[in-house]
């Protein structure tokens, strides 16, 4: 329970930081972020319009730890004003539409990919002195580390530009409504082959990599080699006895992994003009608008740290020793 | 009094000449730099690879066949003898582009790499030795940068700078993408801290500065080394991911802006796949590459990893063993 509360309270402490850190950020910046706006409607707005909207976007008069519990109370009561871009809409509204679709695309794939490497690891660390314990771990070395924008590039010229198998724009099919049936779920699924597979074929090695190392130190154990001295097949020794103890450093590291799968969303979604919070801050960037830009940073980083709390959690679950 | 030899060179008899000493340990340095090599596929071609890269970026005014930055042929032409790898849709040579786009990228990524393993270094032995209060705070400094989503939040950082060039991205980069390799540098250190070499330097009244730089450092190269590699291959890609997000300098040559212009272009749709493909492999064959070598680096540093010759070595020699205890 300690370490629990522990964790949350580091967290909450980043999350803290962040805020202040986008606070500080338009305020540190050379020139106004609004001025830009207002340039754009070229002096036909009044000194009093001008002043109401400053106001809606939180720069206001007063002194600056005013301004600062203002934009505290703002966030917690989720009222962020306003987009530049889609204009009466909320910054709100706007994210809330996006982030199911990037917690999706980073969380599913961030899953499947360890699923993956974890058996991939296993396996390849078993059997390490064979062909595949051979080969197999360069060859995903290689292949994962190309960048993620480069990736989802090649997946989307070869399965959607030139076999044309694959959609590739957009989370489901436009035609569509969405619901909750057998149609929608389909086109969401073929939607999401794409970007999810180019982020599992970046984010695989890491787990096949972490494996390996934990499975290594695990098979040099005495009671490895008592599991096959008794006779138990090799199946069962691998799975069983090496590979269930070896997860558990591994487990260490997806805390680590979550910002990446978001960062790598973010990257593949432009690629893909997958719906998600990567394409509205791309539209944002170029419309320059910074109240939607800084509130996607501060999503994302909510996003972040609640995905590393319950990471935490499993953690506990899995290995109880490390509570006390 | 007597002269106690310490190291090897006072034993060699002075009538050998000083050069052949000499070229003595150059051979020993690279029998030790082939032995990294040898029997050992993934760092050759990793190696290979990566020299082949560096030479044509070093080379790339000697190389290229135009000049990157002027229109030397139509649009979207095909590639052809005259252009290598056919031209962009505004008419620049995509050959040269990729050679001097070389330059810049690999010189972001590599700069970027080194100022942040010196961050790490920084924060992870002083972390690592010192302990105590100072270690809770900087560990706690490294897992707030290493919690908040790096990427995103360089984005944002490119969005209100405007398009930022080359030199703040690389500043950005080396800033922000430190954390993890503080993170190892620090749990090797605080290992090190307690072995007895450590101790009777302390014991010896060796200076904080001496232990940290003699004693220490030297331990954690291949640490250090593999960081380093690995924050190039991130950095590279965070700036290929910044470029085709517009957010870099799009007037400079580099890989990352290659993207972004054969994006604009909407290359891949009008056929003209060469704009993009091009800048893309080379991004993947050098990210390969580097991640190969990284590898190779993991099992020198940790042996227990290595498959290959070195298994079957130990297979012999236990087949010999069991054949001499006549059990085959």
């Amino acid at each position: 329970m300690h370490y629990i509360v522990r964790q949350l309270g580091f967290y909450l402490t980043a999350f803290l930081i962040a805020i202040s850190f986008n606070f500080m950020l338009p305020r540190l910046m050379p020139g106004d972020p609004l001025d830009a706006l207002f340039s754009a409607t070229q002096g036909r707005m009044d000194e009093t319009q001008m002043a109401a909207i400053r106001e809606m976007y939180g720069f206001m008069d007063g002194s600056i730890i005013e301004q600062y519990l203002a934009y505290l109370y703002s966030i917690i009561s989720l009222d962020l004003g306003p987009s530049v871009l889609m204009f009466p809409v909320s910054v709100t509204q706007v994210i809330g539409q996006a982030l199911p679709w990037t917690i999706f695309l980073a969380l599913g794939s961030l899953i499947v990919a360890l699923i993956i490497g974890i058996s991939i690891g296993t396996y390849a660390s078993y059997h390490r002195s064979g062909f595949f314990g051979q080969v197999v771990p360069p060859v995903l070395a290689f292949i994962s580390n190309f960048p993620y924008v480069v990736t989802a590039l090649i997946l989307f010229y070869i399965f959607g530009v030139q076999l044309d198998i694959l959609p590739i724009s957009y989370t489901y099919d436009p035609d569509l409504t969405p619901g909750f049936h057998w149609d929608f779920i389909l086109s969401v699924i073929k939607h999401a082959i794409l970007p999810m597979g180019s982020m599992i074929l970046v984010g695989v090695a890491t787990w096949v990599f972490n494996m390996r190392n934990a499975m290594i130190n695990v098979l040099g154990e005495d009671y490895i080699t008592m599991a096959e001295a008794k006779g138990l097949s090799s199946t069962r020794v691998m799975t069983r006895y090496a590979g269930r103890n070896a997860i558990l450093p591994v487990a260490t590291a997806i805390a680590m992994a979550i910002g990446f799968s978001f960062a790598g969303s973010i990257l593949t979604e432009v690629v893909f003009n997958y719906q998600g919070l990567g394409n509205v801050l791309l539209k944002g960037i170029v419309a320059r608008d910074y109240p939607l830009i800084q509130a996607i940073l501060l999503i994302l980083v909510v996003a972040v740290l609640t995905a590393n709390f319950i990471a935490d959690l499993v953690y506990v679950w899995l290995d109880p020793r490390i509570s006390k | 009094m007597k002269q106690i030899p310490i190291h090897g060179d006072a034993l060699v008899s002075p009538d050998k000449p000083k050069a052949n000493l000499i070229y003595k340990n150059l051979g020993s340095k690279l029998k030790a730099f082939w032995s990294f090599f040898e029997g050992n596929p993934p760092a050759l071609i990793g190696g290979f690879l990566l020299t082949l890269i560096m030479t044509m970026a070093v080379l790339a005014p000697v190389l290229a066949s135009h000049d990157p930055d002027r229109r030397v042929a139509r649009s979207h032409v095909e590639p052809s003898a005259k252009h290598f790898l056919g031209s962009t849709r505004s008419g620049r040579d995509v050959y040269s582009q990729l050679l001097f786009g070389a330059q810049k990228t690999l010189s972001v990524a590599l700069a970027a790499g080194a100022i942040a393993v010196f961050i790490a270094i920084g924060v992870g032995v002083t972390a690592g030795y010192m302990g105590g209060r100072v270690d809770s705070y900087l560990n706690f400094l490294t897992n707030v940068f290493l919690v908040f989503p790096q990427l995103p939040l360089l984005i944002v950082l490119a969005a209100f700078l405007g398009q930022v060039s080359s030199l703040v991205i690389t500043l950005l980069l080396g800033l922000t993408s430190w954390p993890w390799v503080a993170r190892v540098i620090r749990s090797q250190t605080l290992s090190l801290r307690h072995k007895e070499f450590v101790i009777s330097a302390e014991v010896m009244g060796e200076s904080r500065w001496r232990i940290i730089l003699v004693e220490i450092l030297p331990n954690l190269v291949s640490i250090v080394f593999g960081g380093f590699l690995g924050t190039t291959i991130y950095a590279m890609g965070a700036e290929a991911g910044l470029g085709i997000l517009g957010l870099g300098d799009s007037t400079e040559v580099s890989w990352g802006s290659m993207l972004y212009w054969a994006q604009t272009s909407s290359s891949l749709f009008t056929g003209a796949w060469w704009e993009m493909l091009a800048p893309a492999m080379a991004l993947a064959l050098t990210g390969g590459a580097l991640a190969l070598i990284n590898m190779s680096i993991d099992q020198m540093s940790n042996p227990k990893l290595k498959t290959g010759k070195h298994m079957k070595l130990w297979k012999k020699l236990k087949r010999e063993a069991d054949q001499r205890r006549g059990l085959v």
